[in-house]
């Protein structure tokens, strides 16, 4: 068993080494895509299934950023609905065999965190400006600043901590018990790794959209004195 | 455990690009597809208002046209009931009229009918009485009846006024007896003993010329007949004396 912990070089382009991970990743990205073009090559307006599930998928998106965010889910669609079905495809694509899934590494749970933390600024900056986007550090008070800035790093290192621990875990267990115990056992394993790959990326998707959600919101909400000024 | 700083920025890139690909290929087509659909549904929903809208008016003008319908329907209605009225009246009157015209015309026929019948029982009696009188004058003696015949002529004769009897005399022209049956020579010589004895003349004055005729019409009798005037003194003329008083009452 290859452990998640590690990353294998498959190959270099240039000086630049491409691991297995990454590899997986391209191939995971050519099926969505791919997927996601023929789908919407065969849109009508009268849906089949196929249509109807995709149609699905971007209601319970919108619903769920509307819901949470409490804003029209257009500008933030593409980043939350990507995040969700990355790390959902990613987390499932453990059922392949011989396929590791690539949220099982730390690099692409730290890279999902940091375009989480880095959507935060952005969107948080365009909502309310750059002023606007530092004062949600003042919130409630001037005295949290420290705290709200050693939160939005330890936020987004949970969301890293948190997706790595569940995906990387469950493939461990699984690697375990498949060279222990061989053909049918490890099968209840996998159908708790595949809920609990669903309910990761559900989980991630949620905090993402809160975590902006918050940068978004006006500060001054809770400071009447300031509105005032 | 380590960290690879490549595999990081690549999956960085990766995923970003990962996003930017699935907003051109899956999420802007489905929103443009549902929005699409709203759109339609929109569309539908504003053609199916409109429709709604026009079978509304539609029904409002039918309504009204109803409602114009049932006016002139009432008019009509109204004209048709007075034309049948006055209709119904136009002819009842000329029934009324044909009636009318049909009763004098039965009650003229009934009449006609009625003086016809009376003519005919009346010529029948006629008739009936003559052949009884006939019957009854062939069972009596005839020269008895000739007889009393003439001295009841003579009798009238003797009652008329004196002026009528002068002219009897004098009228100018001879005096016809008419009798029932042909006189024999002694019978006309008798009986123009008698009228000049019943004119009051003497012998030797010269009467009238006197000139027997037979006409069994008379039944039985003696007939004057001057040109002045007729002494009617027969049965014929007695019956039909008779009739005609009977046929007044």
């Amino acid at each position: 068993m290859i452990s998640p912990l590690t990353t294998t070089e498959m190959f270099c382009i240039g000086f630049v080494p491409i691991s297995a991970t990454v590899v997986t990743t391209w191939g995971l990205m050519a099926a969505m895509v791919g997927g996601a073009f023929l789908a919407s090559r065969r849109l009508m307006l009268k849906p089949g299934s196929a249509q109807a599930f995709f149609e699905l998928l971007f209601e319970s998106v919108d619903s769920q950023i509307r819901d949470t965010m409490r804003v029209e889910p257009e500008p933030y669609r593409a980043f939350i609905g990507g995040l969700f079905v990355f790390i959902f495809v990613a987390n499932w694509s453990s059922l392949i065999p011989g396929v590791e899934p690539p949220t099982a590494h730390l690099e692409t749970d730290a890279a999902l965190a940091f375009l989480v933390f880095l959507a935060v600024i952005f969107f948080g900056v365009r909502a309310g400006g750059l002023r606007g986007y530092l004062r949600t550090f003042a919130s409630p008070s001037p005295v949290m600043i420290p705290l709200n800035f050693v939160e939005s790093l330890t936020r987004a290192f949970s969301l890293l901590v948190r997706l790595f621990g569940n995906v990387m875990s469950g493939v461990f267990v699984i690697g375990i018990v498949l060279s222990l115990a061989g053909l049918l056992v490890p099968i209840p394993l996998m159908a708790l790794d595949m809920l609990t790959g669903a309910v990761q990326a559900y989980i991630f998707a949620i905090l993402a959209m809160v975590f902006i959600g918050g940068s978004i919101e006006a500060p001054t909400t809770n400071h009447p004195a300031e509105d005032a000024s | 455990m380590t960290f690879d700083w490549w595999t990081f920025g690549l999956q960085t890139i990766n995923v970003l690009v990962l996003f930017w690909l699935l907003s051109r290929f899956f999420w802007r087509p489905v929103a443009g597809m549902i929005e699409r659909r709203r759109e339609q549904a929109q569309a539908l929903l504003d053609d199916a208002r409109a429709v709604r809208d026009a079978a509304a008016k539609a029904l409002a003008e039918a309504k009204k046209r109803n409602a114009g319908f049932a006016e002139e329907r009432e008019l009509i209605l109204q004209q048709a009931r007075s034309e049948a009225a006055e209709a119904g009246r136009a002819l009842l009157a000329q029934a009324e009229a044909e009636v009318a015209v049909l009763r004098e015309q039965a009650a003229a026929a009934r009449a006609k009918e009625h003086d016809e019948a009376e003519k005919a029982w009346s010529g029948r009696a006629s008739r009936l009485a003559i052949e009884i009188a006939e019957k009854l004058v062939s069972r009596l003696d005839a020269t008895a009846v000739r007889e009393a015949f003439l001295q009841w002529l003579a009798e009238q004769i003797v009652a008329l006024p004196s002026d009528a009897r002068g002219k009897i005399v004098d009228g100018g022209g001879p005096l016809e007896i008419t009798s029932a049956h042909v006189l024999t020579a002694e019978e006309q010589a008798h009986i123009h003993a008698t009228i000049r004895a019943a004119l009051g003349q003497a012998a030797g004055i010269s009467t009238p010329e006197i000139v027997f005729r037979a006409d069994a019409a008379l039944i039985a009798g003696l007939e004057l007949r001057t040109p002045h005037f007729v002494l009617n003194n027969s049965w014929r003329a007695d019956l039909q004396r008779i009739l005609a008083e009977l046929q007044h009452d």
